[in-house]
């Protein structure tokens, strides 16, 4: 057969990471060529996820074949760039690449034991613009729990609220929440999207420019592009705790700062932090100081403070450095409001102008 | 079981022989059995693939392996299994570097399967002389789902634990009779859910949801007022559990009798089973309730303040929860016990003022009530329909707010003290002897 160059790239780059690795089967760190006279989907998975993407090729003859992943990537990716086709011929237990300037043959792995990757049949189907979703799963996806101990919280929760398409993870010590406007009135039943395909996805998405469209069912949810794309995910058949009820409608302590002041001071401050990344918030309304500290018996100390509005009762708590720091890559305002409930209550950080959709919570530490 | 997980596996070492060993550990040895129902054998699996693998390549093998070990076996089902691997080890590491504290999140979930918010149980229920009848009935029916009490209707006014005692209901039949599927849903959620499925044009679904559960716990049944093609649906869903003496339990704000619009046939069957309810609650009861929302916070408070308390808020649960939780907050951060002033203080700003109410907003919600014209009051009329209203409003008058019968009757039309006297007397000695009148009165003076 005959394939662009480029697209055949494409299509295995995208393909590549989502093929297994360290597979007890062997055929599953493949791809698996399904070529029929016009076209050929490529397909890899790894039992998670799974992607089919179709290609446009020229062929005389229809034929399925299994290559090893890692093999053809490499491959490709050696081969200098260009506009032309490449021919890739199935011969025997081998195939055949000829490009430009190089000629490869790589063995091939028996193909009958490649999955199906399984298809999403009357479900509901929601038509939805990837750049939303990418948008959403962003600004959330670094609080998810990196442990598997709660399946349901190493996850991003997506469910819709009117209009809105809202996204949450939590950790339990912190929690993002992201509202995005979706176009028309969709409605799409509740996601948990586990954190470890979050990135596989993301990816995958933002190499789409067109509309996807969703289909969600109870154990996997399917993106795709008609006749191009599809990729297929497992979620969590489980349900997200209803936080909301953990957000706090009152404080006794606001403080607004700039983002970029408060960013910098917690680096600085960071420098000298002990184990737990502890950092000592001290509020003070009377003196209008905003100081934060830090002390790690080994290294030395430092006191920094930060330029504030303050509001409220004086206030002194303690956090951990990772779970504020994370917030601001979601933050694109340029004063941030921390509001404070009180000792052993979490800190909500929102941006004060602009774009209001996004919301963080932080626990305070014990100590 | 232990059988069960013999002839599973006996059938494993079969299939190894079937297949490849790459395709066995890759495919095989990830399932695992969970029950045998009726012959039909389910088969847990780690996710949609290997469903889709074993589904296509081996299904009859392994359907026939099973077959020829216990012949009772009918069938093979796929389950995809949630992934709850590795909870031992991580757990250890997790407690060692988390000195941040955790949010509470365990306590707000709500069962996908069932809707029951695990908090509310019988454990944690205040029983007090003002409910303990509804208690004793909702124990018995946790007890007995199906047989003793069918259905069982609980009212009383907002705040007094209507859901904390059915959902409670629900929660203990789970817990007892695992295999009884309990279902908790708002009237509310049962009448947008109705709506979808005729919008969608899935009526049939929407049925065969409900008809599958066994025991169906219901909140704010007063929503179906005046809503005659969700009674409709709810009469038949009613019919279907009652026939099957499968368990209904109710609730609403006040006695089915006295929901307006709400058909005969359906309220009729509400009073076929225990329609019980919470009254008001006495100072006794308030004051266990202000010591035990405190136990979960780790204060207690002096019996001087629990008094005050329990006399300052006088019918709602969740105002005294509110307070309690606005004390508990100040003392752990004053980092000692609050005096009476500063409870004073915190109770002036937390709960809402008493409301003065004018005579015409007596007159208004009372002619609400019973559905005349509010200015057929003021008039001369003597219409039975007015009469009995009107005579009402003096009641309530003379008896809630004190006002002195001239001016009571100044101000409802010009009339005479002793007709509001004579008025006052006949209401009062009617509601000893009719029990439709006094609830009446009852409801309208929580609605007032």
């Amino acid at each position: 057969m005959e394939i662009n160059f480029s697209e055949l790239k494409k299509a295995v780059s995208l393909s590549e990471k989502i093929s297994g690795k360290h597979m007890t089967l062997p055929v599953l760190s493949c791809f698996l060529f399904v070529v029929k006279k016009n076209n050929t989907i490529i397909k890899a998975t790894n039992l998670d996820l799974g992607i089919e993407v179709t290609v446009p090729v020229r062929s005389d003859s229809e034929t399925v074949f299994a290559v090893p992943a890692s093999i053809l990537s490499s491959f490709l990716s050696q081969v200098v760039e260009y506009d032309g086709t490449v021919k890739i011929e199935s011969i025997s237990n081998n195939i055949q690449i000829t490009t430009k300037n190089s000629k490869g043959v790589i063995k091939t792995v028996p193909h009958e034991d490649f999955p199906n990757i399984p298809n999403l049949d009357g479900d509901q189907k929601t038509s939805i613009p990837p750049d939303l979703l990418v948008k959403g799963l962003k600004s959330v996806w670094y609080s998810a729990s990196v442990s598997s101990i709660k399946p349901e919280l190493s996850s991003v929760y997506l469910y819709t609220n009117g209009d809105k398409l809202v996204f949450v993870s939590t950790d339990s010590f912190r929690l993002a929440e992201k509202k995005v406007q979706l176009p028309g009135n969709l409605k799409i039943n509740d996601i948990l999207l586990p954190l470890k395909n979050v990135a596989d996805v993301v990816r995958t998405l933002e190499a789409i420019g067109e509309n996807i469209t969703i289909t969600v069912g109870k154990n996997l949810i399917s993106f795709e592009v008609d006749g191009k794309l599809r990729l297929v995910s497992r979620i969590i058949d489980g349900v997200f705790p209803d936080y909301k009820q953990i957000i706090p409608k009152t404080y006794i302590a606001e403080a607004v700062v700039l983002k970029h002041d408060f960013f910098n001071a917690l680096k600085v401050s960071n420098i000298f932090s002990d184990k737990f990344n502890q950092v000592h918030f001290s509020i003070d309304p009377k003196t209008k100081v905003f100081e934060i500290e830090t002390r790690n018996n080994d290294i030395g100390e430092n006191k920094t403070t930060v330029d504030a509005k303050i509001d409220g009762e004086k206030m002194e708590i303690n956090f951990n450095y990772k779970y504020i720091i994370d917030c601001f890559q979601s933050i694109d305002s340029d004063s941030v409001s921390l509001q404070l409930g009180g000792p052993n209550r979490p800190m909500v950080i929102k941006p004060v102008s602009g774009d209001q959709s996004f919301l963080y919570l932080a626990m305070p530490m014990n100590r | 079981m232990n059988d069960l997980s013999q002839t599973w596996q006996s059938a494993l070492i079969e299939i190894q022989s079937l297949v490849s060993p790459a395709n066995y550990s890759t495919w095989v040895k990830t399932t695992r059995l969970i029950k045998e129902e009726e012959g039909v054998i389910y088969l847990g699996v780690p996710n949609e693939f290997t469903r889709e693998w074993l589904f296509k390549k081996c299904h009859n093998s392994i359907l026939r392996i099973l077959r020829q070990l216990n012949e009772g076996v009918r069938a093979l089902e796929y389950v995809v299994l949630k992934d709850e691997e590795q909870k031992a080890v991580n757990s250890k590491k997790q407690a060692f570097v988390a000195p941040t504290m955790s949010m509470p999140l365990e306590n707000f979930y709500v069962s996908k399967e069932d809707n029951l918010n695990s908090r509310y149980t019988f454990d944690n229920f205040v029983v007090g002389p003002f409910n303990e009848l509804a208690h004793a009935a909702a124990i018995t029916v946790a007890k007995t789902p199906g047989l003793a009490y069918n259905p069982l209707f609980v009212y009383g006014g907002t705040g007094r634990g209507k859901t904390h005692l059915i959902q409670a209901v629900g929660n203990k039949i789970k817990h007892d009779f695992p295999n009884k599927k309990v279902f908790y849903l708002t009237a509310e959620r049962f009448g947008s859910d109705f709506f979808d499925s005729l919008q969608n044009n899935k009526a049939q679904q929407f049925k065969e949801k409900y008809r599958k559960y066994d025991v169906i716990v219901m909140d704010d049944v007063q929503f179906f007022s005046s809503k005659q093609k969700f009674q409709e649906e709810f009469f038949h869903l009613f019919n279907t559990f009652y026939d099957t003496s499968r368990q209904l339990v109710f609730s609403a704000d006040r006695h089915p009798n006295i929901i307006p619009e709400l058909e005969d046939r359906i309220r009729s069957r509400f009073n076929q089973g225990m329609i019980i309810d919470i009254s008001e609650l006495d100072k006794e009861s308030r004051m266990a309730i202000v010591r035990a929302k405190c136990t979960p916070h780790n204060i207690s408070l002096d019996d001087g303040l629990v008094d005050f308390i329990a006399d300052e808020i006088e019918d709602n649960i969740r105002e005294i929860e509110g307070i309690v939780n606005v004390i508990a907050h100040n003392t752990l951060h004053r980092g000692r016990m609050l005096n009476l002033n500063e409870v004073k203080v915190i109770l002036k700003n937390n709960i809402k003022p008493k409301k003065m109410l004018s005579v015409k907003e007596i007159v208004k919600t009372v002619c609400g009530f019973y559905n005349i014209e509010e200015d057929s009051i003021y008039s001369k009329t003597r219409r039975k329909e007015v009469v009995k209203p009107r005579q009402v409003i003096m009641y309530i008058l003379r008896e809630d707010f004190n006002i002195s019968f001239p001016s009571i009757g100044d101000k409802l039309g010009g009339r005479d003290h002793t007709t509001i006297i004579h008025s006052y007397e006949k209401i009062r000695s009617d509601i000893k002897n009719n029990q439709l009148l006094s609830q009446e009165i009852s409801q309208i003076r929580t609605m007032l």
